[in-house]
């Protein structure tokens, strides 16, 4: 029978001295068995990024790279094959038929717009820009004209740098912008442009000191809708500051108002979305905009667009357009929603609309004042819309509570709207904004919370906060990756909730 | 009853096998049908002076191996068993174990005193048997007691100490032990065993003592009274007390500083002049402090520790003294040294330690070194030269490359040199330090080149040499060689300067595999893995025809290994030993051939002669054999994708077997692997072996007796069947779930205290959510439903592993993944349950301000997915 005996415990390392076999056995099995576990991983991650709908996502996808890598370098190629030809064909001025090089072009148009990562790189590398904008130079056919704006277009949809090389190029799509160009090669130029102004503040500086402005303000008077829309999308990338100039400058521009509102009017959906835009842009930016806005019938036409439509692509300009609106100008409020009056009717009816679109009750209390009526429903929507709609509507009923400010002094508060809209119970809806990860959402609540615990009479604004768990709402934001954000809630939980709070009691 | 036993347990040490083994089932039986009266009986022999000294010792041996087992299921029965025994039964029995300490025959006391840890380790920390200390005690506080039962009495109280924890005694009783302890060391009147008794004590008592080593008084008395034993005239005595400073130097590193000076002194003393085995635990002293400060040094990882409370800069302070004494120790080697690793002497001790101090001081040894190092490394006698270059190679590792680069340069010609020393323990650990030399400094995408292409023609040639003599300067060489080629293995360009001479490197190593001259297998692993990590690091395809002849070659050894016919137990185990080899080259072959798709033609070629290597090879049923041939399996299935299919019919089998082998938990573990690599390569087609292979798992994660490393990558398997299986998982839901839901519950409920189960925690954490996030991907398209009723219990989990301080950042990106796969999968139906569960807000805050870019990037998809469930 055997015998456990226990020795002694004796201290004894492994010594300096070792032989590699063990190590080198050990490390080579570990090594083996680490390889599974990350084939693991990269499968599992190559299945969560196949996902539609995620646009943002599309360039973390760094797996999918790895599979069509071959797919990738075969499209490289061909690209700078055809890239060659081009202008090679262009060195032969006049003995190559149009026909020929607008073959090439549309071949190269269609390599740039294939797969999620479309060969732009590998044309550019080609040196492609140079021979585009040959193609574009004047008194080219059109179709040249055409198919060439487009691989541009194409191009300007990539990265930031390939957007940039776009440089040469634009005062030529500038120039086939003017009248004496066909409609199509219009609209893919001006395609093409809003690529480019959409790319950041640089490019839209040059596109406008290039005189981008006046032609695509001039096309979305255009009467054919796919035109009018394409420039409106362009204008709307083109004048989004920051500098409010281009704002101001565009709604000068004769014909323009007059364009938006005949769009709004009268536009499909797609055209009145793009003009929409170009509104939120105007009101958001330019103070000048903003008053001839409001004092034209853009305010009715809104409204009418807003009891209109259940499209969510067309509401969210709609209802931020409003909210600017009422938020930047008294008039509206003072002149154009007065109680009683046929527009606040509508206005209600076009709130109630989007209510009725998401199948609830409704109650019309049409003696009520428009705050509180029009309030009650954007409360509505604030606690039960799609969230897009709902951080529209919050911007809505947040507006109706200030004044319009002066930028310097903080904004004043309409006691008796805010303490309406409280007691209709929107705060819970605010704070689920301020808890949402939707940074631009959060904002709008904390704005709103702010208002609230500085506006409600008698200091009881911490303490409804507070009763709606404000309080752990706000804390959340006290490690936010967003500076901005952290800074505003800490400040509002310091302020307000500070070592003194519930002194008093 | 009594007689008889006596009598079984004399013929159960019978020469005559016939006898023994009756005898043996008799006592089986008896044991079987009467426990309690069995272990009484054992425990009156024992104590029994009449009896004859063989019966008792085995009667001792029996009733020890009654109450503890190495493997800890039997320990947690023999533990049950006893507690089970009745009361009254037990008390005699500890009467008569207590009673036995008394006995003059010295093998009985012994014995007994082991027993008694053994129960104590059960009861004390059950708070029973509550006298037990008090009773030992009052055995050293009696005067006149008899010095065999003073020394019989200490091993206990050393023995119980080993067994049971600090918090199982009240400090009263620790006070009271360390008195007597302390007192039976110092005691003039002592005799020597009783001394070595109280000194071995102490060791085991030093772990109780931090309320003792806290009070400065306590603590100058306990240091005094073992650095006088550690001068005790009895060598025995000197190195036990020894021990205890080395275990002092780990456990109250940081009250040391006081006693510093004379520490220094008593080691100083004993490595230059005492005992071998005394002078080892003094050198060890040092290497344990070495330990220490290095550690501390980790945790400020970085920040200067020098200015820091806790760190007290022994090493340093000791410098100028230390090194020059643990020098003088590399002086003496023993004659013909360094035959085995496991080696271990003065000069072997010395040179450890001083690689410590090196990590230690860093820059600050080199001049302390160096000196001996020029001084010595060209004296005539061969242990001047072997220490001055161990010096050398032990202190690469810790200073910085800009001070070692010039010396390295300076010196490689010199070592290079030195291969032809006359003296083969010269040049085993001259090939040593080249080895090291290469290992630490030599890497090609380094600024400093320690090889060039200047100096690489020689170095190779010298190694080509050196493979070729005595094995044990060969196993150097191959070490050496192996450092070489890593260092190429990041190489940027796709071409190596080593790469004309891999032709020659790998027939040489191919040359040292085969060698005969060779006593231990040593040498041909350590050439086979020097041939894998030439593989491994080569640079495909400039070496592309090199790697597919290696590939027929290995092919063309394990076919003729395979082929044997085996005659003796000693001959199938090397045929086994040589099978992991050679499978193992094979899997870093085929990883290698799958990195590019041309070489991996060459792969695919040979894939269905390899794969009837591999069911030969299986076929031999030997556990290592299986744990090397899976892993080359893995690598197989991936290199092969759906043509795996069509292996599945014959290997099936034996990834059964694989699976089933709960004993070895390793292959069973590779073989889980394997599963999970098969699911990868073959999709759905695994479909008609699923059934099997998911009742063994199933079966594995409800054996007590399977290993718990294997349980958690049990789980993650789950998740690669439901990956690849998709909609066809459903009818394992009913079984899987569940146990994803224990094993979830068992987390929350492991001992944090624990570093080991903090680890097995997390371990198992992770392999929960990878089968979650499986399943949930895997029903995505068409079965999402399924998945409903366990979303709240994933989320709860999910919650509670957020709030666990001890997740580590494995844990965290599997968990808020699959918080993004539940989103993904299931969509608007959890919009509710995700409202109320918003901890995934602080969650996710806390993966965006991680530095990783994958939990990031992990982090922001989540994101995505609850926003888009949130604004649906």
């Amino acid at each position: 029978m055997a015998d456990e005996e226990s020795t002694l415990p004796s201290h004894r390392r492994d010594g300096i001295k070792s032989s590699v076999h063990n190590i080198a056995a050990q490390r080579r099995r570990k090594h083996a068995i680490t390889l599974g576990k990350e084939r693991r991983e990269v499968l599992i991650r190559t299945k969560r990024m196949c996902i539609e709908g995620l646009a943002n996502y599309n360039e973390e996808s760094l797996e999918t790279n790895m599979l069509i890598d071959e797919e990738k370098a075969a499209l490289d190629t061909q690209t700078s094959k055809i890239v060659e030809d081009l202008k090679s064909a262009l060195r032969l001025q006049g003995k190559v038929p149009t026909e020929r090089k607008v073959d090439m072009l549309r071949a190269l148009r269609h390599l740039l717009s294939k797969t999620e990562i479309p060969p732009i790189d590998a044309a550019i590398r080609a040196d492609v820009i140079p021979a585009l904008v040959q193609c574009l130079s004047f008194g080219s056919e059109d179709d040249q004209l055409l198919e060439a704006a487009w691989c541009l277009t194409n191009i300007a949809a990539g990265e930031s740098e390939e957007t940039k090389s776009l440089l040469p190029a634009l005062p030529l799509l500038i120039a086939h912008l003017g009248e004496k160009s066909s409609l199509p090669v219009a609209e893919q130029c001006a395609w093409a442009l809003g690529n480019v102004a959409g790319e950041g503040e640089e490019l839209r500086n040059i596109l406008l000191a290039q005189g981008a402005l006046i032609p695509l303000a001039r096309l979305m008077v255009s009467d054919k809708g796919s035109m009018a829309q394409t420039a409106a999308w362009a204008l709307s990338n083109l004048i989004k500051g920051p500098d409010s100039r281009a704002a101001t400058d565009l709604i000068k521009v004769a014909g323009t108002l007059d364009a938006i509102k005949r769009h709004l009017q009268m536009g499909d959906n797609e055209l009145a979305t793009e003009v929409a835009w170009v509104v939120v842009y105007l009101t958001a930016l330019s103070e000048y905009a903003l008053h001839v806005l409001a004092k034209s019938e853009v305010v009715p036409l809104l409204i009418g667009r807003l009891a209109a439509s259940d499209n969510l692509q067309l509401l969210i300009p709609v209802l931020r357009s409003l909210g600017n609106l009422i938020a930047g100008a008294d008039y509206v409020i003072s002149a154009v929603l007065i109680v009683g009056q046929d527009i606040t009717d509508r206005a209600i009816s076009a709130l109630v609309k989007c209510l009725k679109s998401e199948n609830r009750a409704l109650k019309k209390h049409k003696e009520l004042v428009f705050s509180s009526e029009a309030a009650s429903f954007l409360l509505d929507l604030l606690s039960s819309a799609p969230f897009d709609i709902r951080k529209e509507a919050a911007f809505v009923l947040g507006n109706l509570c200030v004044s319009p400010g002066d930028g310097v002094r903080q904004p004043e508060i309409i006691v008796n709207h805010l303490v309406s809209l409280v007691n209709n119970g929107c705060l819970p809806g605010f704070l689920n904004l301020v808890r949402s990860p939707d940074v631009e959402a959060a904002r709008l609540g904390l704005q709103f919370l702010e208002l609230v615990m500085r506006g409600m009479p008698n200091g009881e604004g911490p303490k409804l906060v507070e009763l709606e768990d404000g309080i752990d709402a706000m804390e959340r934001f006290q490690f936010h990756e967003n500076e901005e954000m952290r800074i505003m809630a800490n400040a509002l939980v310091d302020k307000y909730f500070g070592e003194d709070y519930g002194l008093d009691e | 009853m009594s007689l008889q036993i006596t009598q079984l347990l004399l013929s159960a040490q019978s020469a005559d096998g016939r006898v023994r083994s009756a005898a043996e089932e008799n006592l089986k039986q008896f044991q079987e049908q009467n426990l309690p009266h069995f272990l009484l009986s054992l425990s009156v022999e024992l104590a029994d002076d009449l009896k004859p000294p063989e019966s008792r010792r085995l009667a001792g041996i029996i009733l020890k191996n009654s109450l503890d087992a190495k493997d800890a299921l039997r320990k947690a029965d023999l533990t049950q068993q006893w507690v089970n025994v009745d009361a009254s039964l037990k008390v005699q029995i500890k009467e008569s174990l207590l009673l036995t300490l008394r006995s003059p025959v010295s093998e009985a006391s012994q014995t007994a005193s082991q027993v008694i840890a053994k129960v104590a380790s059960i009861e004390i920390p059950r708070r029973e048997w509550q006298d037990l200390i008090g009773r030992l005690l009052t055995n050293m506080t009696q005067p006149d007691t008899p010095a065999t039962l003073r020394q019989a009495t200490l091993e206990t109280l050393g023995y119980v100490c080993e067994e049971i924890s600090p918090q199982d005694l009240e400090q009263q009783e620790v006070n009271a032990v360390l008195t007597a302890v302390v007192q039976g060391m110092s005691g003039v009147q002592e005799s020597y065993k009783v001394r070595l008794a109280a000194v071995r004590s102490l060791y085991n008592a030093l772990d109780f003592a931090q309320t003792n080593f806290e009070n400065e008084m306590e603590r100058n008395y306990i240091m005094k009274i073992v650095c006088e034993t550690a001068v005790s005239k009895e060598s025995e005595i000197r190195q036990a007390a020894f021990e205890c400073l080395v275990s002092i130097a780990s456990m109250y590193y940081e009250i040391l500083g006081p006693y510093m000076e004379a520490l220094f002194s008593l080691t100083a003393n004993a490595v230059k002049g005492d005992e071998e085995s005394v002078a080892l635990q003094a050198v060890e002293f040092w290497s344990s402090i070495c330990d220490m400060e290095i550690q501390i040094q980790d945790e400020y990882d970085g920040d200067d520790v020098r200015s820091s409370d806790g760190y007290h800069n022994f090493i340093q302070r000791a410098l100028s003294m230390l090194v020059p004494m643990l020098l003088e120790t590399l002086l003496k080697q023993e004659e013909d040294q360094d035959q085995d690793d496991s080696i271990w002497n003065l000069s072997m001790a010395g040179g450890t330690c001083l690689g410590l101090v090196a990590k230690t001081v860093c820059d600050e040894i080199l001049p302390l070194v160096m000196p001996f190092v020029e001084g010595n490394i060209t004296k005539p006698d061969w242990r001047s030269r072997e220490a001055a270059t161990f010096a050398f190679g032990s202190i690469l590792e810790g200073p910085s490359i800009e001070q070692l680069l010039p010396m390295v340069h300076a010196g490689l010609d010199f070592l290079l040199n030195a291969m032809n020393d006359q003296n083969s323990q010269v040049k085993d650990t001259t090939a040593w330090t080249l080895g090291r030399i290469f290992e630490i400094l030599h890497s090609s995408n380094c600024e400093y080149q320690v090889v060039t292409p200047a100096n690489l023609q020689r170095i190779v040639s010298v190694l080509l040499e050196g493979i070729r003599d005595a094995p044990n300067v060969a196993e150097k060489v191959c070490g050496a060689i192996y450092f070489l080629a890593q260092g190429y293995e990041d190489a940027e360009s796709d071409s190596s300067i080593l790469t004309p001479y891999l032709g020659q490197i790998i027939s040489a190593l191919l040359w040292t595999t085969d060698r005969t001259d060779v006593s231990n297998s040593k040498l041909r692993s350590s050439a086979y893995e020097t041939l894998n990590e030439i593989v491994r690091c080569s640079q495909i395809p400039e070496t592309t025809n090199m790697i597919a002849q290696l590939l027929s070659e290995i092919m063309n050894r394990l076919g003729r290994n395979v082929e044997l016919q085996i005659l003796t137990s000693e001959e199938k185990e090397k045929q086994s030993d040589l099978q992991a080899l050679l499978c193992g080259v094979l899997q870093v072959i085929i990883q290698k051939l799958c990195t590019s798709d041309d070489t991996k033609l060459i792969f695919l070629q040979a894939a269905d002669q390899l794969m009837a290597l591999f069911l030969r090879v299986f076929a031999c049923q030997s556990s290592t054999v299986h744990e090397e041939a899976m892993l080359a399996i893995g690598a197989f299935a991936y290199a092969t994708g759906h043509e795996f299919v069509k292996y599945m019919p014959e290997f099936y089998k034996y990834l059964e077997m694989g699976l089933q082998n709960y004993e070895e938990y390793q292959v069973c573990s590779i073989s889980v692997g394997v599963v999970g690599d098969i699911c990868r390569a073959v999709d759905d087609k695994i479909l008609p072996y699923c059934d099997g292979i998911m009742s063994n798992l199933l079966k594995n994660l409800s054996n007590a007796m399977l290993h718990r490393s294997v349980k958690a990558p049990l789980f993650s398997c789950f998740g690669d069947i439901a990956l690849a299986i998709g909609e066809n998982f459903e009818k394992y839901v009913p079984y899987v779930m569940p146990m994803l839901q224990g094993a979830a519950e068992l987390c929350a409920n492991l001992d944090d205290n624990d570093e080991e189960m903090l680890e097995y925690g997390n371990q198992l954490r992770r392999g929960i959510f990878e089968a979650y996030s499986g399943i949930l991907q895997g029903f995505k398209t068409s079965k999402a439903e399924l998945m409903m009723p366990f979303a709240n219990h994933l989320l709860q989990f999910t919650e509670a592993v957020f709030r666990e301080t001890n997740r580590d950042d494995a844990v965290t990106k599997a968990a808020v993944a699959v918080i993004g796969d539940l989103a993904d999968t299931l969509g608007p139906s959890i919009k509710l349950l995700l409202k109320n569960a918003n901890f995934h807000v602080h969650f996710l805050g806390e993966c965006f301000s991680s530095e990783d870019d994958q939990l990031k990037e992990t982090a922001l998809w989540t994101q995505g997915m609850i926003g888009r469930v949130l604004a649906s």
